[in-house]
């Protein structure tokens, strides 16, 4: 029921939705139709029309709509129905058509398996035919059958004779057989005997084996015995040989028994003999000694004999040195000194050498005292010769001084006798002129000369007081120079009694002092000539080293450069000293005038002058020559080429090495030209070198130089056919 | 390798001799080169001692200078040189106008030692370099030498030393009036080279 009722309501809500679309739908076409109304209708009825029964049209209208929409509705259900009863009735129809379809089908396989049953049919027919046919043949096969198993009876019957002959046969032989049978058994038999008789046999075999073991054994041991024997037999030899050794030794012992007998005796006369030696031994060594004794005696008897000359030598010295003594007593007694032994004598030297020593002492004190005194002196004589020296200049300028003092004194008196003229003369002039005019003057000058006068005065009383000067300190001079003179008399006097007791001294020291003086001169000398030696070594170890030959050498090369340009240097000047004689000898001999010999060397490289302008002047005439035929071969050959030109109608030009260029006469411009090439090298002589030209006749190329290969054909052909087109313009 | 390391760390005898016969060798060329006793278009460049040393390429010069040095580098190794002189005299007057004068002192020592000097070779190098320096610069002070000159190379040796073939006797080539400046030295520690040069003294007018 629910179902029922959801199955309504759904349908129905469709059905509703349904009348609303158709609803809407119709609301649209009646507002169109609407629409198209009022479009029909003229505006005017709007304007007249009420709006109510406007509005009440509308609705008549609407409602009008709304049954033509209701019964639109109802004929929509009825198509629809009508629809679901269609679609049913296909349904049914479709169902029917595949029923009948399926039927088609069964009927159609019944057909076809009726059509197989009978295919079988007609085989099953046609397999019985076969069978029959079979079952003919069989029949026939069997009879065949029949027929050979008779004959395979017959065969049959013949093989069962046959076979009960086999089997008489056989009877016999089986019983062939039995005695066969039996036979083997008596051979089995034997056979068992004889295997039994074999083994008694190998029995017997391996005890004569062991037999024979045995024997060879025994013959092993017996060989070895053999061995033994032999050995035993050379033993025996041995012995024997032994034996009869021992039979000679025993004989020898016999006869040592013999001797034996004498053996104690000879060793008792052994022991006595040794005995004996021993003595004899140490009596040699007794011997040897006392010989050494004897030597050694000896010896010391040479030894006192020489000790005994010695003395006798010492003897003799003895008594000489005992007269020398004495006479030293003598002497000692007569000096009156106590000399009585060599020691008084050692210390009397010894005194005396002190005393000796003293005396060298005082000397050499007394030596340096007199040098001293003498240098003294020296300095005295040194200082007196000074003071003489000084007395002399002293007395020189005294006299100098006096001589001054002289010329001083005469002109004062010249100077006073002047004054004195002087006065004279003024006195003259005062009383012979005016004294009032000329009075200052003169007393003026007057007083001048006084002045003078005075000064002169002046100076010669100071030249008086020097001189008086100069004389005290010369009579000074003097008393120093006696006194000097006086102290070295004194030291005169001191030295003369110096010199008595120093004077042996005194000449060896001079002499020693002149060869102290000699050395020093010497040593001087050999100073300067040693520091002169030290500059020269110095030079030279700057410059050369220290080069001494004692130690060193120079060595060099003896083919060294400077060696070998000095030597080229030579070669060369005697070269060139050689060169100048030579033409020296050359002026020489052309000073004089004559030509030169053709023996002398350099001649045909100096040839005089007067040949040399023969030869100009031939030179100049050969190439005048060389010049005109330069002419006229220039002349010929303008000549000979115009000749060719006219005649063959080809100028001939050579333009460069072995290139020939050809110009025709009748050629129509100036460049038209042929050149041929001089190649010696290639097989051809002439080759025609390609120009602008002659690509022009290249059918006179192929045709003359390539076929007929000869040029003089080519070049007139090129004649002609120029020749032609100049006729033909 | 080895030997190569030996010969940084000490000197001997060998190596000594060695290097000195080589300094003479760079030594007499450059003196030859820088007095003009050769074209100086004979000589060619060389590196050597850091220093562009001028060595002649003229074979006879170079034949005669190897001899000489090849000969002086084995008396060297036997400690008999004292002295190696180059004497630059005129071709035309044969008068000696320059000498080169380096006097070796050898320690005869060190013919016995085995163990090499402390020394190194870099610093031996420094010291021929100077020397070398110091001959290039005597240029400046050296009279200009008017004539055309030629050389020759004088050794000192002991005396006891055989002379060996090709090889003579000569006296020592002074200058008579000479002037003397002395360069500096260098030691290997087992010889030691001072060189000095004299030459002679321009006579003024």
């Amino acid at each position: 029921m629910e179902r029922g009722g959801g199955g309504t309501s759904g349908w129905g809500g469709s059905k509703e939705e349904m009348e609303g679309n158709t609803m809407v739908i119709s609301v649209l076409r009646s507002f169109e139709r609407f629409m198209a109304e009022s479009a029909d209708e003229p505006s005017g009825l709007d304007t007249t029309q009420d709006p109510l029964q406007m509005r009440y049209q509308q609705m008549m209208r609407l409602e009008e709509e709304a049954e033509q929409i209701h019964s639109g509705t109802r004929l929509l259900q009825a198509e629809r129905e009508k629809m679901q009863m269609e679609l049913s009735h296909k349904k049914a129809r479709i169902e029917l058509e595949k029923q009948a379809n399926t039927n088609a089908r069964n009927y159609e396989r019944e057909t076809d398996r009726n059509q197989e049953l009978l295919k079988q049919i007609k085989q099953c027919q046609e397999r019985e035919a076969e069978a029959e046919n079979k079952l003919k043949e069989q029949i026939v096969a069997n009879k065949s059958c029949q027929r050979s198993m008779e004959s395979l009876n017959k065969k049959l019957q013949e093989k069962e004779n046959q076979l009960a002959e086999a089997n008489e046969k056989s009877s016999v032989l089986k019983a062939k057989l039995s005695e066969l049978q039996w036979n083997l058994m008596n051979q089995e038999m034997q056979i068992k005997g004889l295997e039994s008789q074999k083994q008694e046999l190998l029995e017997q075999l391996e005890a004569q084996r062991k037999q024979w073991q045995e024997a060879s054994q025994q013959i092993q041991a017996l060989q070895a015995k053999q061995a033994q024997m032999a050995k035993k037999d050379q033993k025996i030899q041995d012995l024997e040989q032994k034996l009869s050794l021992q039979e000679q030794d025993a004989a020898i012992v016999r006869n040592m028994k013999a001797d034996l007998a004498q053996f104690p005796k000879m060793e008792w006369e052994l022991q006595h003999l040794r005995e004996e030696n021993a003595y004899l031994r140490e009596m040699k060594e007794n011997n040897g000694l006392l010989r050494e004794e004897v030597e050694g005696l000896q010896r010391k008897l040479e030894r006192y004999e020489k000790v005994q000359e010695e003395r006798v030598a010492l003897e003799l010295e003895n008594e000489k040195l005992q007269g020398k003594l004495n006479t030293w007593e003598t002497l000692g007694q007569s000096t009156g000194l106590s000399i009585k032994s060599p020691s008084d004598v050692s210390s009397h030297f010894v005194a005396l050498q002190h005393r000796e020593l003293v005396l060298k002492e005082q000397n050499s004190a007394i030596v340096s005292s007199a040098r001293q005194l003498e240098n003294a002196r020296k300095q005295l004589q040194e200082e007196l010769l000074k003071v003489q020296s000084q007395l002399l200049e002293e007395k020189k300028m005294r006299e100098q001084h006096e001589t001054m003092a002289r010329c001083l004194q005469k002109r004062v008196q010249l100077l006073i006798k002047a004054r004195d003229g002087m006065r004279g003369i003024l006195d003259s002039y005062d009383n012979e002129l005016n004294p009032s005019e000329l009075a200052p003057q003169l007393n003026f000058r007057l007083r001048e000369a006084e002045d003078l006068v005075q000064k002169t005065e002046a100076h010669a009383a100071e030249m008086e007081v020097q001189l008086s000067r100069a004389l005290e300190e010369a009579g000074n001079q003097k008393k120093k120079a006696d006194m000097l003179e006086v102290e070295l008399q004194v030291l005169k006097g001191q030295e003369s009694s110096t010199d008595l007791s120093i004077f042996i001294a005194r000449e060896g020291v001079n002499a020693l002092r002149l060869k102290v003086e000699d050395l020093e001169t010497e040593r001087s000398r050999l100073e300067e000539e040693k520091r002169s030696l030290e500059l020269k070594l110095e030079q030279v170890t700057l410059q050369g080293g220290d080069y001494d030959p004692s130690k060193t050498k120079v060595l060099h090369l003896s083919v060294n450069p400077a060696s070998l340009a000095k030597q080229q240097r030579l070669e060369e000047q005697a070269h060139l000293r050689e060169e100048c004689e030579r033409l020296r000898e050359m002026v020489r001999v052309l000073e004089r005038g004559g030509s030169l010999p053709e023996t002398s060397e350099g001649a045909a490289s100096l040839q005089s002058p007067q040949e040399i302008a023969d030869l100009k002047k031939q030179l100049e005439s050969a190439e005048l020559k060389n010049q005109r035929l330069k002419e006229v071969f220039r002349t010929k050959i303008q000549e000979f080429r115009k000749a060719c030109y006219s005649l063959t109608g080809y100028q001939i030009d050579m333009t460069c090495e072995n290139q020939y260029r050809l110009t025709s006469v009748y050629a129509e411009h100036r460049e038209d030209c042929l050149i041929f090439k001089d190649s010696r090298s290639c097989g051809r002589k002439m080759q025609l070198l390609e120009t602008e030209f002659s690509q022009t006749v290249r059918d006179l190329i192929d045709l003359h130089l390539h076929h007929q290969d000869s040029i003089p054909v080519f070049l007139s052909a090129v004649t002609l056919e120029l020749f032609s087109r100049q006729t033909m313009t | 390798m080895a030997k190569q390391q030996s010969r940084e760390q000490g000197i001997t005898l060998r190596g000594s001799a060695e290097m000195v016969a080589e300094f003479f060798s760079y030594g007499i060329n450059s003196i030859l080169y820088q007095r003009g006793i050769y074209p100086a278009e004979t000589f060619t460049h060389v590196q050597k001692y850091g220093l562009t040393m001028l060595v002649t390429a003229d074979s006879e010069l170079k034949n005669y200078l190897n001899n000489v040095v090849g000969q002086l580098k084995e008396w060297l190794s036997e400690c008999s040189v004292q002295r190696l002189v180059v004497v630059i005299s005129s071709k035309e007057t044969s008068e000696v106008l320059e000498r080169w004068q380096f006097d070796i002192e050898c320690d005869k020592a060190a013919k016995e030692e085995n163990t090499p000097r402390e020394k190194s070779q870099k610093a031996i190098q420094d010291e021929i370099k100077s020397v070398i320096r110091q001959i290039t610069a005597t240029v400046t002070f050296l009279p200009l030498l008017e004539t055309t000159c030629a050389f020759d190379l004088l050794i000192y040796t002991d005396r006891d030393l055989a002379v060996p073939e090709q090889w003579e006797e000569s006296g020592p080539q002074f200058i008579a009036n000479s002037e003397e400046v002395r360069l500096r030295s260098f030691t290997t520690t087992i010889h030691k080279v001072s060189t000095m040069v004299a030459y002679k003294k321009e006579a003024f007018p």
